[in-house]
């Protein structure tokens, strides 16, 4: 034995490598297993259980590989080691879908659609429009552009990133029954301003605020009074953007919101009608905000069909993605009942919530991004 | 199981390696043949018994051609069984609906193709190849019958070489397979880490990072050739962006496969065997005869020894040699894939070594520069037919954009974006890291140092690049 120990002296890589993977493998197996990863806001994969049946069927092996891969020791550190090998060793301006941009603005990489999305796209507007069509002089369509349009000088020279411009001129022009708000001059008149988070594929509380006065000056309304309004700013805000790309140089974003305390009802309806209460509370999860994902404080979350209690006139319907979430807290200001749905959690007809609620006005609120891939929009004309 | 994942190199890997090197002398194959069955099988465990009847099948011809050792025709009869066990395996799994497609294309009938077919058994291509060469050398009385079934199993189904090569023939292994006592020398096993850590950083490092040049173009597809990350598109891109794309796709290519082959090689050592070489720098040849001569050599071995030589080689005349080159790059164009790309892959590779035999090959030897832009050109128009049938290229699509000038996407971004990692991973295809490795592993400390380097980057974008979190889920 001390005769081999001596001998091993002699190969110095032989021990290392060894220490390396036996070292690594006892670390890893006595290291706990976690849940969910915060910072990737990804769930892991738990120990799968082991079944004679779930082994014929190539489940339990796969199950197991991807357990091991989910729960290696150190990942978070392993991650974001890789993402700085990316972007300062190999000096790559993107990682893991997303492009790194001048003043660690993070955008999302959109080279073209993916042949879904060259399907669904066509089939969203035709959609949104046959819905206005049946709705004359009630609906507004609000598609938010990307940053990456906003800020195109900030991306990365010569991404090849899909023309979002003139998507947007196409789509605006096959939904002529309804009222279209576009925002791509406001945004680029107010560019100086904060209006997408550096870090998250989201607009800013401003950036939606801003969207919601050009609303009100189409409808006519008086704009939520900002100064009247305490201001709650939270800092240290890593969004989306951040959890895919780890880029080392992100500067956290802060998120604002207005202190409300209008109620938001979360409903559960059925078929036949019937609608029960699922929980009852503030326009906004508290709690969420100490955490990572902060922005899903917002609405909290994004609830199939919920309603909230205004302090205006009238009521209205949002029929929106998570950019809305933002968006809605202004709308107290001018309705007095505001619903809103959500038709990826939401899969009941719209006319028929719209005639036993008695909605007066709709608001269809998207992103681009979310618009061009979301598959539940042709609900809209259930 | 593939080696550039966690599972393998933190718990594959050391369990094997720690039963193995504790076993005695005479279970160490046992111990080999039932963690590679446990490799083998892990991917799909359907495939499990298709090992089991491949080892019978060669194991019983073996014994029983030697028991008739001295009747020619009954020895030829075991051959015949051995080698229709084999191939028709390889057959039916790899071109069944091949066949069944072509044959309804050019026949104009409808027979359904075979479902459960889209996923191969593991390493079916190399294994099968391996089985053939040792019924063969039994035949040929090159090699003596296996006569245990276990230190047999070891030998087919050995995970070291089992994915992606090298092609190992059972006489290059037999001796070691039955050295019971000081089978593993600390020398070996050193010479093999650095190996196994060089492929593993060639696969992981250079492999995956420049195939991401090609995958912005063609976009990414998961299962069912459904398009899950969309790349700029290949009608979109400019020619130039497309060379650069199949440029990045020709080095993934090398790096990918050289860098397994490595890695096999470097665990075959650490289990005490010496595998044949199978990449010798290919990218510096200065012709497409040696070009073969460098690239996935075991493969061409192979076929040298059992299909060219076997057809009278180039004893018999030009027109029949020409004729055996023939036979041999139809079967290699077919060997890589189940498709008529790889068919037509193969006899472009035919046609430009015959232009070479009969003519070219002497002045290409004059030359100094251009034969080495003449070879690159051509291997990698070659990998352009070779890579024509993914999904999201087609083949006629990408030689129009490659040979007829088209605008659209220009490569501005992505030469600046991998501008880096393309002069790392063409430094690299030449022989002066080697070189440059030669000098620096004399000093202990300069080889440790690197080889950590490598191990921790590697595995940190093993980890990393499956960081894919639910970006669009909670939107």
């Amino acid at each position: 034995m001390k005769d081999f120990l001596q001998k091993l002296r002699g190969y110095p890589a032989l021990v290392l490598f060894f220490v390396c993977i036996f070292g690594f493998m006892i670390l890893d197996l006595i290291c706990p297993d976690r849940e969910i990863s915060e910072l990737e806001n990804k769930k892991l994969q738990q120990r799968p259980a082991f079944s004679l049946s779930s082994l014929t069927r190539n489940e339990w092996t796969a199950k197991y590989g991807d357990y091991v891969k989910d729960q290696v020791i150190f990942r978070d550190g392993m991650i974001s080691l890789q993402s700085r090998f990316e972007t300062v060793l190999f000096q790559k301006c993107e990682n893991n879908g997303v492009l790194i941009g001048d003043d660690a603005m993070l955008f999302t990489r959109m080279y073209s659609l993916t042949n879904s999305e060259k399907a669904l796209l066509p089939r969203n507007i035709q959609a949104v429009e046959e819905f206005a069509f049946r709705h004359p002089g009630q609906v507004t369509f609000l598609l938010a552009p990307s940053a990456s349009l906003i800020y195109s000088d900030a991306v990365p020279l010569y991404a090849p990133l899909l023309d979002e411009n003139s998507m947007l001129d196409d789509i605006f022009s096959q939904v002529p029954s309804a009222q279209v708000l576009d925002l791509r001059t406001l945004f680029g008149e107010n560019r100086d301003q904060y209006l997408y988070y550096r870090t998250d594929h989201h607009w800013t509380t401003n950036g939606a605020y801003l969207a919601y006065e050009e609303f009100c000056r189409q409808q006519g309304l008086t704009p939520f009074d900002r100064e009247a309004h305490t201001a709650v700013e939270v800092p240290n805000f890593y969004g989306t953007s951040y959890s895919s790309s780890r880029y080392w140089g992100a500067v956290p974003d802060v998120i604002t919101y207005y202190e409300l305390d209008n109620p938001l009802t979360v409903w559960n309806l059925s078929a036949d009608g019937t609608k029960t209460v699922l929980s009852k509370g503030d326009m906004y999860d508290y709690a969420k905000f100490d955490t990572y994902d902060k922005y899903s404080a917002f609405m909290r979350g994004n609830n199939g069909y919920s309603t909230i209690e205004g302090d205006g006139e009238g009521s209205i319907l949002v029929i929106k993605d998570s950019y809305a979430n933002c968006f809605i807290p202004f709308l107290t200001a001018n309705y007095a009942k505001i619903g809103v749905v959500d038709l990826r959690n939401y899969n009941l007809s719209i006319d028929n919530l719209m005639e036993s609620e008695g909605y007066d006005q709709v608001l269809i609120l998207y992103n681009f991004q979310s618009f061009k891939s979301d598959a539940r929009l042709p609900n809209l004309n259930r | 199981m593939v080696f550039s994942t966690i599972l393998f190199l933190f718990r594959f890997l050391p369990i094997t390696l720690l039963l193995y090197y504790l076993a005695p002398g005479k279970l160490k194959n046992t111990v080999l043949f039932i963690c590679s069955l446990v490799f083998y099988s892990w991917g799909e465990v359907r495939f499990f018994p298709i090992m089991v009847v491949l080892i019978l099948i060669n194991y019983i011809a073996g014994l029983a051609m030697e028991a008739w050792g001295r009747s020619r025709s009954l020895r030829r009869v075991f051959l015949i069984f051995s080698i229709v066990g084999s191939l028709s395996m390889l057959v039916f799994f790899k071109y069944t609906n091949f066949l069944i497609t072509s044959l309804n294309a050019l026949a104009g009938l409808s027979i359904p193709t075979i479902s459960g077919l889209e996923v191969l058994p593991l390493g079916i291509s190399f294994y099968t190849f391996q089985t053939m060469s040792y019924s063969i050398d039994v035949y040929r009385g090159d090699v003596k019958a296996e006569h245990n079934i276990i230190d047999f199993g070891a030998y087919v189904v050995m995970f070291p070489q089992l994915i992606a090569g090298p092609i190992v023939k059972y006489r290059d292994v037999a001796e070691r397979l039955h050295v019971l006592k000081g089978r593993i020398s600390l020398a070996q096993v050193e010479e093999g880490v650095c190996l196994f850590v060089f492929g593993l950083a060639k696969k992981v490092l250079l492999a995956d990072n420049i195939g991401g040049l090609w995958t912005d173009i063609i976009g990414i597809y998961g299962s069912g050739g459904i398009e899950t990350t969309a790349g700029v598109g290949l009608a979109n891109a400019s020619t130039p962006l497309v060379w650069l794309g199949v440029i990045a796709y020709s080095l993934q290519l090398y790096f990918d496969f050289s860098g397994y082959s490595m890695m096999g090689i470097g665990m075959g050592k650490m289990l005490g065997f010496d595998f044949p070489a199978n990449f010798n720098f290919p990218y510096i040849s200065r012709s497409i005869t040696e070009f073969w001569r460098r690239w996935h050599m075991t493969l061409s071995g192979w076929f040298r020894e059992y299909v060219y030589i076997p057809l009278g080689g180039n004893r018999k005349g030009l027109p029949r040699q020409i004729f055996n080159m023939f036979v041999v790059w139809t079967l290699t164009g077919i060997w890589h894939g189940a498709n008529w790309n790889f068919v037509c892959w193969g006899l472009y590779y035919f046609v430009l070594l015959t232009i070479e035999k009969v003519w070219l090959l002497p002045r290409l030897q004059k030359g100094r520069i251009w034969p080495h832009v003449y070879t690159l050109f051509l291997v990698v128009v070659g990998w352009a037919m070779f890579v024509g049938n993914e999904t999201g290229v087609g083949l006629g699509l990408l030689f129009q954009k490659l040979f007829i000038f088209s605008g659209g996407a220009s490569p501005l971004y992505f030469l600046r974006n991998y501008a880096l990692v393309l002069v790392v991973s063409v430094i690299c295809c030449t022989t002066l890291p080697q070189k440059f490795w030669d000098e620096a592993k004399k000093i202990p400390w300069i080889k440790c140092a690197t080889l950590l380097v490598l191990l921790v980057m590697s595995v940190c974008y093993i980890v990393g690049s499956s960081n894919h979190p639910f970006l669009y889920f909670n939107f």
